[in-house]
């Protein structure tokens, strides 16, 4: 893969995430004039990962970075338009939700409970599915929340 | 943040509050609080906001406790003190709500409002319509969980189905949220209705990966508000906080996966 099909890639990527961030945000009643601001931060946080999973590195390293830039890039853009970072970095950090390894473990359990002849790969699979969901849903946290944790005392009047 | 902190930036002190003052002023910041917690502020923000309201307008101390579903603040004024307890009866997420009162806090401070104006502008952000017509939303909503679809792998057909049973299922949900009913009771239904129409899509086989529509539909209902202050509420010293929204969060992914499970049954379809 040449380096235009990584960057058409990453670009689509960005497009496809804008697009749900900005629908969160209007879900979520953010102000009209952070709008822009929701999805560029959603576009951006999602794109980073997905470049970074395009270059090899593991889902749980990628959404940890990209959350967290989500977290700077919301605080950035909180001071510039005064209003509190979450307007930004919830609406931008669902697209990083691990929607589909959550579906995973919910079916598999679903198996475990269910289906008579149960195989050793269901349980494995599932429970790989189910420590993924975790990992990543604490990811997000962890970096989303990184800013406040660096800055909390410089934030800690205005 | 502790108030010794604001009260050596607010070092003006102005003349004592007396009892009635003093409790026009604890009302004023009850009220604050009130709105930044059902609207889907994380605790810390809640509790600055409600210091920076009752200092800012002329106290010169102020304890707040956040609890899940309550709020309660004593504000002082040289010997006086008043106490008031308030309950949050329901949330939900409303950032404008959240980002005018966080402003009208600094404004308190920065350009020294007085109560009645406080007043004034707490009930005007209180009563906001909502920026997005219903419509627009009902459209974005779809497109956004379409757009997950797309990431995700599906193509155009698959895209299509999770759009229409997205907009159905968003549609649904502020029918019964504006009948207020129980928030877990909401979220069955409503990914067990984004289950039954993307449904369609495993059913006729349209489509690369059929069943990624019944994934995207119901992310919609992601219960991310919670789970992020949950983890911002752990991470800044707020343990029960963080404890109780959690739990709500896992709550609602529950009830996401009953309804859309309960779907998947009633059409037999299997996973993916």
């Amino acid at each position: 893969m040449t380096i235009a099909d990584l960057l058409l890639l990453v670009l689509q990527d960005a497009l496809w995430s804008g697009i749900a961030a900005l629908g969160f945000a209007m879900l979520f009643n953010v102000p009209v004039r952070t709008l822009i601001g929701c999805m560029i931060t959603g576009a951006s946080g999602h794109a980073i990962r997905q470049a970074l999973m395009l270059t090899g590195v593991g889902i749980e390293a990628a959404t940890l970075i990209g959350a967290t830039v989500v977290g700077f890039l919301a605080l950035l853009l909180a001071r510039r338009f005064h209003t509190p970072p979450p307007v930004f970095a919830v609406s931008a950090a669902i697209p990083l939700v691990p929607g589909v390894f959550a579906y995973k473990t919910m079916i598999g359990l679903l198996q475990i409970a269910t289906v008579p002849t149960l195989s050793t790969e269901v349980l494995l699979e599932t429970a790989v599915n189910g420590v993924k969901t975790m990992l990543l849903l604490a990811a997000i946290g962890l970096g989303i929340t990184s800013p406040s944790l660096l800055f909390r005392r410089h934030l800690s009047l205005l | 943040m502790d108030s010794a902190d604001l009260h050596g930036v607010l070092a003006s002190p102005g003349p004592l509050l007396n009892h009635a003052e003093l409790t026009d002023v604890v009302e004023i910041a009850a009220w604050a609080g009130q709105l930044m917690l059902q609207n889907g502020a994380d605790s810390e923000r809640v509790e600055r906001v409600v210091q920076m309201m009752g200092l800012g307008l002329g106290c010169n101390g102020l304890d707040v406790a956040v609890f899940s579903n309550t709020i309660i603040i004593t504000t002082v004024s040289g010997a006086e003190f008043r106490t008031k307890v308030r309950r949050i009866p329901a949330w939900q997420v409303n950032m404008t709500i959240v980002s005018g009162v966080n402003r009208l806090s600094r404004r308190v401070v920065t350009d020294g409002l007085d109560r009645f104006e406080v007043r004034k502008e707490l009930n005007r952000i209180a009563h906001l319509p909502q920026h997005y017509n219903r419509w627009l939303v009902v459209a974005m909503v779809g497109l956004a969980c379409a757009s997950f679809s797309h990431l995700f792998g599906g193509d155009w057909p698959v895209s299509a189905v999770t759009f229409a049973a997205a907009t159905v299922a968003t549609v649904i949900r502020q029918e019964l949220v504006r009948r207020r009913f129980n928030q877990f009771l909401v979220t069955i239904v409503t990914a067990f209705a984004a289950g039954v129409v993307a449904s369609m899509g495993p059913r006729l086989g349209w489509g690369n990966s059929p069943e990624l529509a019944l994934v995207c539909s119901v992310l919609l209902l992601v219960p991310g508000v919670p789970l992020i202050n949950s983890a911002q509420d752990f991470l800044n010293g707020y343990p029960m906080m963080g404890v109780a929204r959690g739990v709500v969060g896992l709550l609602i992914s529950l009830s996401i996966a009953l309804g859309l499970l309960l779907a998947m049954q009633l059409m037999g379809v299997s996973g993916l």
